[in-house]
C-alpha cells in the first residue's frame, strides 16, 4: 500500500532530491503532467518542521502558489505570476510539504480530457494514446505516474474524480465549503471545491485533515462545529460505521467494461459484509442540464474579470480600451471557454433568467432533497464516475457534447454539496476503472472507511509508466 | 437561437467572433440549449432556489482595509506600465 513514509525527507536530502528531479524530468515528456515544474522555487529557505517535511506535491494550475505561474490552462493568463498562495497550499507548506510544480488542466476547468489546455497535451500514464481525464488531468497523471504522492485539484462537476478514475488513483471532492477556496481561481462559485488526487486512501485522508477547516478569507467556508444555519443531508442517526451501501441502479448507459467492473465492485462490497441495496436517484437525468446551466451562468460572471488591462494576455494593438478588452478576450479564450461564456451570458439575460438559471437553482433544491431522502435509508452511495474508461485523444474519443452528457454521475455531488470519493476498482482491458462513494455532508470519514476496506480486497495497481521507487 | 441573438449575446460578453466561429458555436449553443430544455419537465412549484449548498443565511465580515505588502508583484503582472501606472490605449 502506498504511504507517505517513503516520500518524507525526499527533497531535503540533496542526493535523493537530485534523483527525484531526474525521475520526473525523464518521464515528463511522455506524460505532460506539468505546465511548470520547478522544485527550486519551493525549496528556497528552510522548510518548516512538520509531518510532511520534504514531501513533494503538485498543484493544479488554477490554485495560486506565490512565485509560480498561474495560467488556468488559458492563454489569457499567459505569463501571470501569482503574488500570493492559496490557503489549502499554505497549510500543506506549513507541514513541510514542497510544491514542485503546477499541473496541466482543461482551460479554466472546462473539460473532461485536459485537451482544452492552451499549453500542452497530458497523456494517461496507462496508455499515452489516451487522455488522463479532466479537468485536473495533470494532477491525476502526476500521481499515477509516481511523480508525486498527491496533488491538489479542483472539482466543479467531477474534475478531480473523473481523472482519478481514468488514471487509477483516488480523488476526493470534499463537502462544499470545508476546504478554503482562497486562492482558487473561480469557475462556478456555488459548485467549486478544492479536491485531492492521491496514491492511497491514507494519503488522501492525511492531506484532507491538513487542508480542511474554516478560513476567514473565504466567505463560503464552513466547518461542522462552528457554523450556524446549515441545512442538508446529515444522514440518519450519524452512523459511525457504514453498514448499508446504496447502489445507483437502473439503466445507466455504461460501457461494457465499466458495467462489468461495477457489478464486481458490488460483489466485493457484499463480501466485505456490507448490506448492498439498489437505490434510484429520481433526479439523475436532470443533473447534467441543471449543472451546465448553473456552471455556465456563474462562469460567465466570474470570467468577466479577464480584460487584458491589469494582467494577462494583451493584444498587439487596440484603438481604444473597449477594443482592447474585446480583443484580449477573443484572442485569449479558447473555443470551449467561449461556448460556456456565451451560454452563461444567454441564460442570465433578462427575459431568460426564469426559464434557465432560476429554474436550475430550484431543481437543485429538489436534487438536494432527493439525497436527503436516500440518506435516510443508506449510509453511503456507490455510483459510477463516468460511463467510459479513459478515451482516446482527438476524434476517436468523445466529442465535447458527449463529454458533458457523461458528467451526469459526478455533477450530483457538486449540486448537492456532499462529499464524494473516486476510488480505483481494478482494470478492464488493461485500463483502470474507478467508482465513487458519496456520503452526507461532513461525513468524509465514511468514504475513507469503505475505500480502505475495499483496498484490502482489491489492491491498487501501478501504471506501467510508474517506476518511481518512492510510490 | 438565431444568429442575431448569438451576436447580441457575444457582444454582451465582450467577445468578437469570426464568422466561422459564430457558425460553429451557434450549433454548439443550440445543442446545449436543447439539452437545458429538459429542465422544463420538472415541477418546480414550492421549491426555493439553492444558492449555497449548505448555508442559508447571509454572511458578512467587517468592512476593513487589510494591507497587502507586496504591491510590486501585482504591478509586475501588468502588461504595460509607466512608473506605477498601467498603460491603456487612449480613451478619446
Amino acid at each position: 500500500m502506498s504511504s507517505l513514509s517513503s516520500w518524507i525527507g525526499l527533497l531535503t536530502d540533496p542526493k535523493t532530491c537530485d534523483s527525484y528531479i531526474h525521475y520526473v524530468e525523464g518521464l515528463e515528456p511522455q506524460i505532460g503532467a506539468f505546465i511548470q515544474f520547478d522544485p527550486r522555487i519551493g525549496l528556497k529557505g528552510s522548510l518548516p518542521e512538520g509531518p510532511f517535511k520534504g514531501v513533494p506535491f503538485a498543484v493544479k494550475d488554477i490554485l495560486a502558489v506565490k512565485g509560480f505561474r498561474l495560467t488556468c490552462g488559458s492563454r489569457i493568463l499567459e505569463g501571470f505570476v501569482s503574488p500570493y498562495t492559496a490557503t489549502a497550499v499554505e497549510r500543506l507548506q506549513r507541514a513541510g510539504a514542497v510544491v514542485v510544480g503546477k499541473t496541466n488542466m482543461d482551460e479554466f476547468g472546462m473539460g473532461s480530457s485536459t485537451d482544452t489546455s492552451f499549453y500542452k497535451r497530458t497523456n494517461n500514464p496507462w496508455d499515452t494514446e489516451r487522455v488522463a481525464g479532466g479537468s485536473s488531468g495533470g494532477s491525476a497523471a502526476a500521481v499515477a505516474s509516481g511523480m508525486v504522492p498527491f496533488a491538489l485539484g479542483s472539482d466543479t462537476g467531477g474534475s478531480v474524480r473523473q481523472p482519478a478514475a481514468f488514471c487509477g488513483i483516488y480523488g476526493l471532492k470534499p463537502t462544499y465549503g470545508v476546504v478554503s477556496r482562497y486562492g482558487l481561481v473561480a469557475y462556478a462559485s456555488s459548485l467549486d471545491v478544492v479536491g485531492i488526487c492521491a496514491a492511497s486512501v491514507e494519503i488522501t485522508e492525511e492531506v484532507f485533515s491538513l487542508i480542511r477547516g474554516k478560513d476567514e478569507r473565504d466567505q463560503t467556508s464552513v466547518d461542522e462545529a462552528g457554523t450556524t444555519g446549515i441545512e442538508g443531508s446529515h444522514g440518519k442517526g450519524f452512523n459511525r460505521m457504514v453498514q448499508r451501501i446504496g447502489v445507483v441502479s437502473g439503466n445507466l448507459g455504461l460501457d461494457p467494461g465499466v458495467e462489468r467492473a461495477y457489478r464486481k465492485t458490488q460483489e466485493v462490497l457484499r463480501s466485505l459484509g456490507y448490506e448492498v441495496r439498489p437505490i434510484e436517484l429520481s433526479m439523475l437525468e436532470y443533473y447534467a442540464p441543471v449543472y451546465y446551466t448553473i456552471a455556465t451562468a456563474e462562469a460567465s460572471a466570474n470570467l468577466a474579470r479577464y480584460t487584458g488591462i491589469r494582467y494577462g494576455y494583451r493584444p498587439e494593438y487596440a484603438e481604444n480600451p473597449e477594443e482592447l478588452v474585446r480583443k484580449a478576450r477573443s484572442e485569449g479564450f479558447g473555443e470551449e471557454v467561449k461556448l460556456r461564456i456565451l451560454l452563461g451570458t444567454y441564460v442570465l439575460r433578462s427575459g431568460f433568467q426564469d426559464q434557465y438559471y432560476q429554474r436550475a437553482q430550484r431543481i437543485r433544491t429538489a436534487i438536494r432533497k432527493d439525497f436527503d431522502r436516500v440518506f435516510e435509508e443508506v449510509d453511503v452511495i456507490l455510483s459510477p464516475v463516468f460511463p467510459t474508461q479513459a478515451f482516446k485523444h482527438g476524434v476517436e474519443g468523445l466529442d465535447p457534447f458527449q463529454q458533458k452528457v457523461a458528467d451526469r454521475f459526478t455533477t450530483a455531488a457538486n449540486l448537492a454539496g456532499i462529499p464524494a470519493l473516486s476510488f480505483p476498482a481494478g482494470l478492464e482491458e488493461g485500463l483502470p476503472v474507478g467508482f465513487q462513494l458519496m456520503a452526507p455532508v461532513f461525513r468524509e470519514e465514511l468514504l475513507f472507511q469503505v475505500a480502505r476496506k475495499f483496498a484490502e480486497e482489491v489492491p491498487l495497481l501501478k501504471a506501467p509508466s510508474n517506476t518511481s521507487p518512492w510510490s | 437561437m438565431d444568429l442575431q441573438e448569438l451576436r447580441i449575446t457575444a457582444s454582451l460578453a465582450y467577445l468578437d467572433l469570426e464568422e466561422e466561429e459564430f457558425e460553429k458555436l451557434q450549433m454548439a449553443v443550440e445543442q446545449m440549449l436543447q439539452y437545458f430544455s429538459k429542465m422544463m419537465e420538472v415541477d418546480i412549484e414550492g421549491l426555493s432556489p439553492t444558492t449555497h449548498a449548505l448555508v442559508h443565511e447571509n454572511r458578512t465580515r467587517p468592512d476593513q482595509v487589510l494591507p497587502f505588502e507586496d504591491t510590486e508583484s501585482l504591478l509586475e503582472n501588468a502588461p504595460e506600465t509607466e512608473d506605477r501606472f498601467i498603460v491603456i490605449p487612449n480613451i478619446l
